[in-house]
């Protein structure tokens, strides 16, 4: 699976485990239009680290909280690529 | 095999909570700066069979090193279902003659630390999909103690963390709670005359202090299927003292 694949998943995953109704998914999607609260990014950040084992916002560097669910790929296609 | 973490683990209360869980049927990974006859001892019964209680040194002051602790235990241990946060220091003293770095690093230990902890640990516990975090307060937290002021400041802020922590994550099926012992029979209250501690016993309804097998058994309580439905709670071990 690509990382962007294991990103997609696991957000429909954990939409069924917390009951929410989310939005289409698309890389323009504001992330606080998506249904998701900020509970639901903390369990997709948990799992992605899991997953992937990668956490782009545990580096030394400070990270801006990505605004689109694009960006918020990008950033972990970036983490895996480094 | 459920896997519960106990900082402070290599002796009194936290190495009586790590026991007790052992015995309870979870695998116990107890943290502390250096290991002590007694957990070796403990062990030994523990890990006859299979290895249950284990020992990870680490210095929990060190909050910067956290994140690489838990890293560390997650690529040896797996999931990590609960976390005791018990590790904490009691100096006692009048707070005007206290030395503001002593007031520091007691407020990083008792506080900072297992707040830290606790926020790299929930992960495992999110993705887990549940767990436990109880917190070791103490009466002093809520009742105030002369000599202990800063030791109460930390006491008292762990169950204001434990409230809100226990709201924010209760709908992942991640339960928050403390326990708040009184005076127990430890290295901690070594320092305490005995007149004080048979004061002590007099002024509680139970006539005696509790002992750290009680405040265990209140540990493995909450960490239980059968505290499904508790969270955000302070469970009193005190023999009657604050009634």
């Amino acid at each position: 699976m690509t990382v962007r694949s294991t990103i997609l998943s696991e957000i429909y995953k954990i939409a069924v485990a917390q009951k929410r109704d989310i939005s289409t998914l698309h890389d323009d999607l504001p992330l606080m239009d998506s249904g998701f609260d900020s509970l639901c990014f903390a369990v997709l950040v948990a799992h992605l680290e899991d997953d992937l084992g990668l956490d782009p916002f545990s580096s030394a560097e400070e990270i801006e909280f990505p605004v689109t669910l694009g960006d918020f790929i990008a950033l972990y296609e970036n983490a895996a690529r480094t | 095999m459920y896997k519960i973490v106990v900082t402070g683990g290599s002796r009194g209360l936290g190495l009586g909570i790590a026991v007790r869980l052992v015995e309870a049927g979870y695998e116990v990974i107890a943290i502390a700066r250096k290991s002590t006859k007694e957990l070796v001892a403990a062990q030994e019964v523990a890990n006859r069979d299979t290895p249950r209680l284990h020992f990870r040194a680490f210095d929990l002051s060190d909050i910067d090193g956290i994140a690489a602790l838990v890293k560390q235990l997650r690529a040896e241990f797996g999931k990590v279902y609960g976390l005791v946060n018990n590790a904490a220091v009691g100096t006692s003293g009048i707070l005007s003659n206290a030395r503001v770095e002593q007031i520091q690093s007691q407020i990083q230990l008792n506080t900072v630390s297992p707040i830290v902890l606790s926020k790299f640990l929930l992960r495992s516990m999110m993705a887990g999909g549940g767990g436990r975090i109880v917190n070791v307060s103490s009466i002093v937290g809520f009742t105030g103690y002369s000599g202990l002021s800063v030791y109460s400041a930390t006491k008292a802020a762990m169950i204001g963390f434990t409230k809100s922590l226990a709201r924010e994550v209760g709908q992942l099926g991640i339960t928050v709670n403390s326990v708040a012992p009184g005076f127990l029979d430890t290295e901690m209250t070594s320092e305490m005359e005995q007149s004080h501690k048979d004061t002590i016993a007099r002024r509680s309804a139970l006539r005696r202090m509790p002992e750290v097998i009680d405040v265990a058994n209140a540990v493995e309580f909450l960490m239980g299927e059968k505290a499904r439905n508790i969270t955000g709670i302070v469970l009193t071990v005190d023999a009657g003292n604050t009634v």
